[in-house]
């Protein structure tokens, strides 16, 4: 019988080489969805409890406390990012403290690849794949929303100003890599908005 | 290209960021009265829609963002959205007013609230 063992989703992947900016998977995130309603004030006390954090019910924000972050994915959704190795013990105490609430804690650690972007320039070359104006303002870090990206659907967390984890679904990281590595090269970068540097 | 506000989480985005899911407001005659329905009712609930041309009501999707289903009111001439408003609620009054021909004789014909899921 063969062994199980964890291979990340974007293993053999082509090298991030000659790129406007730097790119490569973090293969080690641990993902749980959280699905409950923000009504109940004791699903919300539990949830705290256990992340030590309320949970963020502003849409498309952030919360982060310690090594565990939360995004807002939905007014009844969520997804929390803690270390792989936590996520087993995380969800066991979730589950503890919701229970008899009605809500659900799913661990989803290998339903997504996570992708991360990071230098000047980003910003500009993932609106090449979605209609989204990254350059407007509203996405400051810890800004997160789920977006059409490159005709798929994928979930945008700005970490910081110029670092960005795009999470797409696992059967098409490989198909976003590939979209990344040609749309990133540097002879593609472009300037918007009065920034260009237009030669003749 | 269509510019969509959700009303539930409030992302504001062209339509490929939505999904339109047709006519709002079918009403499914089973659930009034499941032991009576006509072949000509259950026929006009699954096949039989509105065509108007100017105000409509459409059922639409939140498809990438909070992906919540939501109504809106759009003039089929203009393209122009009139109002969004929850899945669970009846359009404001003021559109419903202006309704015209068989969406008219719908809202006429409802004397009751859209059932609450």
């Amino acid at each position: 019988m063969s062994e199980l063992a964890y291979e990340s989703p974007l293993a053999g992947a082509a090298a991030a080489d000659g790129l406007a900016v730097s790119l490569r998977e973090i293969p080690d995130r641990g993902m749980i969805d959280l699905r409950g309603l923000t009504s109940d004030d004791a699903f919300k006390a539990a949830a705290k409890g256990v992340l030590g954090v309320g949970l963020p019910t502003a849409p498309r924000t952030s919360v982060s406390w310690g090594d565990i972050k939360v995004l807002w994915l939905s007014v009844d959704q969520w997804l929390i990012l803690c270390p792989r190795t936590k996520v087993h013990a995380l969800i066991a105490d979730l589950r503890g403290a919701l229970s008899g609430i009605h809500s659900l804690a799913v661990d989803v650690s290998d339903m997504r690849a996570v992708i991360r972007m990071e230098g000047d320039g980003a910003r500009e070359i993932l609106m090449k794949g979605t209609s989204l104006d990254l350059l407007s303002g509203d996405y400051t870090a810890g800004t997160c929303r789920r977006m059409r990206f490159a005709e798929i659907a994928a979930l945008l967390h700005v970490v910081e100003d110029d670092i960005f984890d795009v999470y797409v679904f696992r059967s098409y990281a490989h198909y976003t890599w590939d979209f990344l590595l040609a749309t990133a090269r540097e002879p593609a970068a472009i300037r918007l908005f009065g920034k260009q540097s237009v030669s003749l | 290209m269509l510019i969509v506000t959700c009303p539930v989480c409030g992302a504001e985005g062209d339509e490929t960021d939505f999904h339109a899911a047709g006519q709002a407001h079918v009403r499914r005659p089973a659930t009034t009265d499941p032991s009576n329905i006509t072949d000509e009712e259950q026929r006009d609930y699954l096949f039989i829609r509105h065509n108007p041309k100017g105000l409509h009501f459409e059922r639409w999707r939140c498809d990438r963002g909070c992906g919540k289903w939501f109504h809106a009111a759009r003039d089929t001439v203009t393209m122009e959205f009139k109002a969004f408003y929850k899945i669970t609620d009846l359009p404001p009054p003021e559109l419903m007013a202006q309704a015209k021909g068989s969406w008219a004789e719908y809202f006429a014909s409802r004397n009751q609230p859209e059932i609450k899921a």
